[in-house]
Formats: C-alpha cells, structure tokens, sequence
C-alpha cells in the first residue's frame, strides 16, 4: 500500500471509488426517495430538475465520503508507529480549484433553476380560470361562471390558474402530483398554474400550519376528461342555477 | 444548611413573586383605569412573564454587584468556592469564573437537549400509526412547537457553553472581558426557560416559526413563548458582545489573529452574527404579543399590516441562526481533526475565513424560507442564487478536512469518532439544501418532512455531533479525569446509524409527501414503515444519549487520572494542569509559533510565562474598567 500522502496512486484508486460509489448512490437515492406519479407538466419539469439535484448529491456525497474513509483506513496510525503525520500546512492551488469549481457548479444550478422557475410559472393564453379559498380547516372552490363547489373538478391537458385567498390564517395549496405549492395569505391574492396531464383523483393538502386541524386539511381534486368535466359544470349550474354559457367561455 | 442559599432557589422564589407582583400590578392598573374587566388573563400574564424575569434576575443575585456600583459600594471580585460553602453550590449561585459558567450553559444545554428530545419522542410515539392515538391535535402541536424551541435554546446554551469555556482558555486570558455581564447572560437564559417550560400549560399551536395570524389569535401560551426567547436573545447579545471583547483585547503577545486556535475564528464569527442578528426576532417577537394585546396591526391585514412582513424580520434573524448554531460546532471539527491526525490543519487561513464568509453570505439568503410565501415574485430569483453560494465556502471546509486527514496517522478515541460522524452528518445535511435551494424543487419539497431532515442533519451535523465530541474531548480537561472509552464508542456506534436512519427517513416520506407539523396523515401516502423507523431511530439516539450521561457522572469517580495533556494537543489549554486551576494561567502566556504544527521537529506554538500574575496587563485592564 502507497504511503506517502501525494503519491498519485492514491488518487487514481480513490477516483475509481468515487466513480463506482457515485452511480451506486444515485440509484439508491432514486429508489430511496421515491416520488408521487407526476400529473402534471410541471411535475416532469421538477422531477428533471430534482434527479440532476440527486445526481450531483451522489457525486459529491461519494466524493467527501470516500476520501475520507480511504484516508480512515490508509493513514489510520499502525501499531507502534508513534510518528507524526506528514507536515504540509495548505495548498494554495487546490484552495482555489475547490473555491471556483463549485462556484461553477453553482452558476450552472442557478441557471438551470432560473430556467425551471421561469417554465413551472409562466402565465399562457387561455388558461382555465378556478379561485381556491383557503379556511381552518376547509377549501372552497369558485369558478368564474359562480359555480361553488367542496371539491376541487378540473379538465385535463388545461393550464390551470388558481388565484387563492385566505379568510383567516396562512394556508397553503398543494397538490403532490402536480408539484406545485403556494401559500395563502390573508389580505392578498396568491396564485398558482400547473397543466394537468393526467386523469385520476388527487387531494389538495394544505401544507402551512394553519391550526389545530391542520392535518385533516385535504380536500379531493378530480382531473376529468373535457366531456365529463363539461357534464359535470353543466350538472352544477343546472343545480346552483347558474349560466352554463360563461362556463363554456371559461374552459376554453 | 438552607436551600435558600442555591442562587437558583433564590432566584426561582423571586420569579415567582415577580410574577404575582405582575399579575397584581396589571390588573390593579386596569382597575384604576377603570377597564372593564379588571382581571383579564393575559395581559395579567404578560406583566407577570416581565416581572418575574426581573424579580428572577434580583433574586438569584446576577444584579447585586451593579446595585452595589449605584451605591457607591465597591465590589471586588471573588474567586474560589464561596467562603464557608462546599465547592458544587457554586454552579448553582451567581459565580463570575468563566470555567464555572461555562460548565453552567453547557450542562443547562445538556439538559435542555433531553427535555427537546423527550418531546420529540412523545410525538413521534404518535406518528408510529395514522390517526389520532393518545395526543389530541393541539396538544401535538404544542410539543410538537416546544421541541422547536427548547432544542434551540439547548443549541444557544451548549454554544455559550463551549465559547464560554473555552475561549478565555484558548487565549490565554484570566477570564473573560466583563466577568459580571457573562454571569447575567447565563442567568437571564433560566427565567427564559422557565417561560418557554409554562407554555406548555397554555398550549400555542403555531410551530418554533410562531407566524401569523395563527400566533395572534391563537391560545395564550404564545405569550411565553415570545418574552421567553425575548430574554434568550438578550443573553446572546450581552453575552457576544463579551466574548468578541475577550477575543479582540485580551490574546497574549504574539497571538495574532491568525494564530488564534480555530475554534475561535467560528466563534468570533457567530458572536458578530449574534450580536447583529439577534435584535430582529426580538423585536419580530414584541410586535407579535403587542397585536395580541393593544391590537397594533403590524401583521393585520385589516390595519393595514402584512403577515409576510413578520416573515422577512423572523427569517432575518433565524437564517443567520442556523449559522450561529453550526459555526462553532464546524470550529470544533476543526479543532479536535488535527490533533487526531497529528497533521496542521489544512489552510487554516481559508477555514477561518470561510467562517466569515458563511456569516456574511448568511445575511442576504433569509428569503430562500420564503418562496412561496406570497412576497414578491422577482424577489426568489437573487435568494435563489445568494443561497447557492453558501455551498462555495461549506465546501472549503469539508475539502480542508479531508486535506487534514490525508497523509495523517488518524487515531479513533471517542471524540474522534464524533468528529466523523459528524462531518458524514452535515454532509447530508448540506448536500440536501441546494435542492431546496433552487425555487422549482422547493415549491415542491418545502414544508415536507424532507425539509425536517435537511434541518436536523444540518444540526446534529453542525451541534449535536461536534458538542457530543467537544464534550468527550474535553472532558478529561474540565474534570481531570478520563471518561470510558468503550461506553463512549457504544454511544456513537448507536447514534451515528440511528441518526442517519432518521434523517433519511425523514427526507424519503417528504419527498412521498408527508407535510410537516401534522398529528395524523393520510394512510394512503404509504409511510407508515418510515415514520416507524425514524421513531425507533429517535429512541436509539435517546437511549445512547443517556449512556453518555451515565459515562460522564459516572466517571467523575472512577476514571482514570487524564493528567495536562492526554491526547497531546498543542492547544494553550492543554498546557496547563487538569483540571484547570482556579486562576487558569500562573502566569501568562507567549505565542512564539503556529497553533497547528504537528509533526513539525522542535516547533513550539505556546510558551508557559515566566512572569508574575501580575503581568495579566491586557486582561487587568479590561476587567478593572468593567469593574468601576
């Protein structure tokens, strides 16, 4: 075994370890992390974001780990060997090089986060309008046309606008599968889009402490095919004797 | 002999009358001023929290020797065990040596630890299955909020603690600058446990973050809440601002800043962090019980106030907290590594000012706590990327402690093995702040369980693992005695994979999606298995907890005799006899080398005086001006 602290052996060794440790964590962490199916254009848009984090998470967990375990159990002090260690104070070089190589790693995150925050919150042209109320410990949900409903009904391949307001204390929407989330905030219109993608019955859990109650704050959400969402709006106005007509108009 | 004469005793009897004069006084004046109802419970109760801190204060006696200079009486400084009392009353009464109070904040620490893990272990018990079990929701959140904060003063208290302990050490000082304001900043911290302890009767359901609304109109215990911490930032002030002194004006010749022992750079920088920072939850804290009592609309809506502002004056102070409670504890990695590798530590320049520059990149990320909060939309862009930038100098010092062990003839005593792990611990923990760091993944991840295990890997990283090793590696120092090793590595070998059980546990059902701060959850996220491991983890790390307590009573009889210098540290501290005498240094001290020159043939770092007492010129100057 190579003694001397910069003998190159080391670090050819060491950079092979890293290399296999690095894929082996990346697959443990995307199994070990696992998230919710994606619903949304958002959540593919996130969950690319979120798998490059875990890549370079992998990365750099094996690169601190392995190099420290090596030196654990290479420069562990032998039996006998009251010597002291190698004296060298710095490396001015290396200083700089783990200075600015993470600060490229850096900007290149900042980048790419600035490009995902901009894609996940752009405002499009016909959105499908619905105003969420946030209250302990209960949502309400208002569509243009003045229909009200306990649950939240949307149409798929929509991009959804939710402008939210709170009638007392924080709150915040939240639907897993599409990713998003948002606080409520009393005195103020919050919002939130998300372009549903995928048919199915989600729940809206409130995800800032509003309270004693706060835990059963889920609400059920149901992402329909256009037809059954229309029959369903068409159903509600009937029943809330409300125009169906502006109903038509909104979910253009 | 009396009970009475424990300060403690005497000052919890002046809380408690304080507190009667407080309530009386309240409803008196409302009397007089003809409100109707004279009696109502909380502002009563406010009066009271105020009083009784003071009467706390007088009663335990931090406030005699300033009434004494109001007086005109002079009051020169005691030393040694008070006259005609056994030895161990002094961590119990006012006592101005910084080692006693310096033992006082860290065992204070300790203990608030264990009161902090306990509730997590009542609400945990909770989480094993869905739905409600044996805690109501509100009563889960008032643990669940008291963990919060009882942990937090744990982390403040065990910081003093080191700070206190060893920085005046370390420097070669006789104490520290103003031996009086040292003892006050102690003291204040016991009144403000006190209150935090009684809310628990009141209940506040409003999490450590206490935001509003939920915390303006919520149930009383709030109150104590916000004077409790009140006062425990009243103790980090006074108290940074006496060791930033003491670091500043009273080094030994030749100790230039950059000769300092490390430790001290990352204290240096959390007192300025302290010092500067701490003003602002104070003050967030005020205006939070002023709304509750006069109805000042800082954060009403229909007064025109705004919720979110509390946020950005809360967050202020509590993002550069994080840094004040992992600083000294990333000062002690690098302070105990070299001495375990038997190598200098690796630039040392850069570690010192990578400290600095986590204090100063730690002002201007406040509102990454804030993406979805509701502020303006332009502003999580610059948070977004100031917050990246932390990554930059928290990785000079994980590479600089790998650079230490390189090449180093590495030696695995008990608080070695902490050191480890905790650099393993806040390794996970910083390497799961840059996905919460950018805006996208947050506004996914954020008020999960995955940022629940960000957090406590960052602090048991930052705190828990470096105190734990602190504790172990200068134990023989403060009592003179070794503890026992094989105990010691009992206790990590537990904590160390439970922790990372936990941690990681944690952070795989948020990213399932489990929401933070709820009493029951949803059977079909399918994270039952998770939460029953991290609570078994929990149990784990509570379990090894108690073993080092028993270890470190325990051996205060048996163990072996440490003697100066048993892990033959460089370090002025260790130069001395263990344990420390009364007046530290005989004489003081020069620096004449580098503090950091292992394995360097016939360099010295410190030279033992040869002078009289006497010639304590900086440390008798500064004292002697607190004095008068």
């Amino acid at each position: 075994m190579p003694k001397s602290a910069s003998d190159k052996r080391h670090f050819i060794i060491a950079a092979a370890l890293i290399a296999v440790s690095t894929v082996a964590l990346y697959f443990l962490l995307e199994r070990g992390m696992p998230l919710p199916p994606g619903a949304s254009t958002e959540a593919g848009i996130i969950d690319n974001l979120i798998h490059w984090h875990l890549a370079v998470i992998a990365f750099l967990f094996s690169l601190v780990v392995v190099f420290m375990l090596y030196a654990l159990v290479v420069f562990r002090k032998r039996e006998g060997d009251d010597s002291e260690g190698e004296h060298f104070e710095g490396n001015t070089v290396l200083e700089i090089v783990w200075t600015v190589v993470p600060l490229i790693f850096v900007v290149v995150f900042a980048f790419y986060g600035i490009n995902t925050l901009a894609e996940v919150t752009k405002a499009g042209p016909n959105e499908f309008e619905v105003e969420a109320i946030g209250q302990q410990w209960s949502w309400t949900f208002q569509y243009p046309n003045g229909v009200v409903a306990a649950e939240l009904y949307i149409p798929i391949n929509q991009r959804i606008h939710v402008s939210m307001q709170s009638k007392d204390v924080l709150h915040s929407f939240w639907i897993p599968e599409m990713r998003v989330k948002q606080d409520l905030v009393p005195g103020q219109n919050t919002e939130i889009r998300f372009t549903t993608t995928k048919v199915g019955d989600y729940k809206v859990r409130c995800a800032e402490l509003c309270g004693r109650s706060h835990y059963s704050m889920e609400t059920p959400v149901h992402v329909l095919e256009q037809a059954d969402y229309d029959q369903w709006m068409s159903e509600q106005a009937a029943a809330q004797n409300v125009a169906v007509a502006q109903s038509a108009g909104a979910t253009e | 002999m009396s009970l009475m004469q424990l300060g403690l005793v005497r000052g919890l009897i002046g809380q408690a009358i304080g507190t009667i004069i407080g309530l009386a006084l309240v409803t008196l004046l409302r009397a007089v001023f003809g409100a109707d109802p004279a009696w109502v419970p909380e502002p009563a109760w406010v009066g009271g929290a105020i009083i009784g801190g003071i009467g706390f204060m007088y009663g335990v006696g931090a406030l005699d020797d300033w009434i004494k200079w109001v007086r005109g009486i002079p009051t020169p400084l005691h030393h040694g065990p008070p006259p005609g009392k056994p030895a161990w009353m002094r961590y119990f009464s006012v006592d101005y040596n910084h080692k006693i109070i310096g033992i006082q904040y860290g065992v204070t620490g300790l203990v608030m630890l264990m009161i902090g893990g306990s509730f997590a272990l009542i609400f945990r018990t909770e989480l094993v299955q869905p739905g409600l079990q044996f805690l109501a929701p509100d009563q889960y959140l008032t643990v669940m909020s008291l963990h919060g904060w009882t942990a937090l003063m744990s982390i403040l208290l065990a910081i003093g603690g080191l700070a206190n302990y060893l920085v005046p050490l370390m420097v070669g000082a006789e104490d520290m600058a103003f031996p009086r304001l040292n003892a006050f900043a102690y003291w204040i911290n016991v009144p403000a446990i006190t209150l935090l302890l009684t809310s628990l009767f009141f209940g506040w359901d409003g999490g450590w973050t206490v935001y509003p609304p939920l915390s303006t109109v919520g149930s009383m215990g709030f109150q104590f809440v916000f004077y409790g911490i009140f006062m425990l930032g009243l103790s980090s002030i006074v108290g940074s601002i006496n060791i930033i002194v003491t670091m500043i004006r009273m080094r030994p010749p030749g100790m230039s800043l950059f000769r300092m022992p490390i430790f001290c750079w990352a204290v240096l920088a959390t007192s300025f962090l302290q010092m500067t920072a701490t003003q602002f939850i104070g003050m967030a804290f005020l205006m939070l019980s002023w709304q509750r009592l006069l109805g000042m609309g800082f954060f009403d809506p229909a007064k025109g106030g705004t919720p979110v502002l509390f946020q950005h004056l809360f967050w202020f102070y509590s993002h550069p907290a994080v840094y004040i409670f992992v600083l000294p504890g990333l000062g002690i990695i690098s302070e105990i590594l070299p001495v375990f590798s038997r190598k200098p530590l690796f630039g040392y320049r850069w570690v010192a000012l990578s400290s600095v520059a986590i204090a100063l990149v730690g002002f201007i990320v406040w509102g990454h706590h804030m993406f979805v909060s509701g502020y303006a939309e332009y502003l999580r862009v610059p948070f977004m990327v100031s917050t990246l930038l932390v990554a930059v100098p928290t990785g000079v010092k994980f590479f600089s402690w790998l650079g230490t062990m390189w090449g180093g003839r590495l030696t695995f005593p008990t608080p070695m093995l902490f050191v480890l792990g905790a650099i393993s611990v806040f390794l996970i923990g910083g390497l799961s702040g840059p996905i919460l760091g950018t805006v996208a993944s947050d506004m996914f991840l954020t008020d999960t369980y995955f940022v629940v295990g960000h957090f406590h890997s960052t602090i048991f990283g930052g705190y828990t693992f470096p105190f734990i090793a602190a504790i172990y590696f200068w134990y023989p120092k403060i009592t003179g005695r070794m503890y026992n090793e094989t105990m010691g590595k009992v206790h990590f070998w537990i904590m160390t994979p439970a922790f990372w059980m936990m941690a990681l546990g944690q952070m795989s059902i948020g990213v399932m999606g489990m929401r933070r701060r709820i009493s029951d959850y949803d059977p079909a996220l399918h994270v039952e298995f998770g939460h029953t491991l991290i609570t078994i983890a929990g149990f784990a790390i509570a379990f090894s907890i108690l073993l080092m307590v028993y270890n470190l009573l325990h051996s205060l009889d048996v163990g072996k005799l440490a003697g100066n210098n048993p892990w033959g540290s460089r370090s002025p501290e260790w130069q001395i006899p263990s344990p420390v005498p009364e007046h530290s240094y005989a004489t003081p001290i020069r620096i004449v080398g580098e503090p950091y020159d292992y394995g360097l043939a016939n360099s010295t770092y410190v030279q033992m005086g040869t002078g009289s007492p006497a010639s304590f010129g900086g440390s008798h100057a500064v004292a002697h001006a607190g004095d008068d």
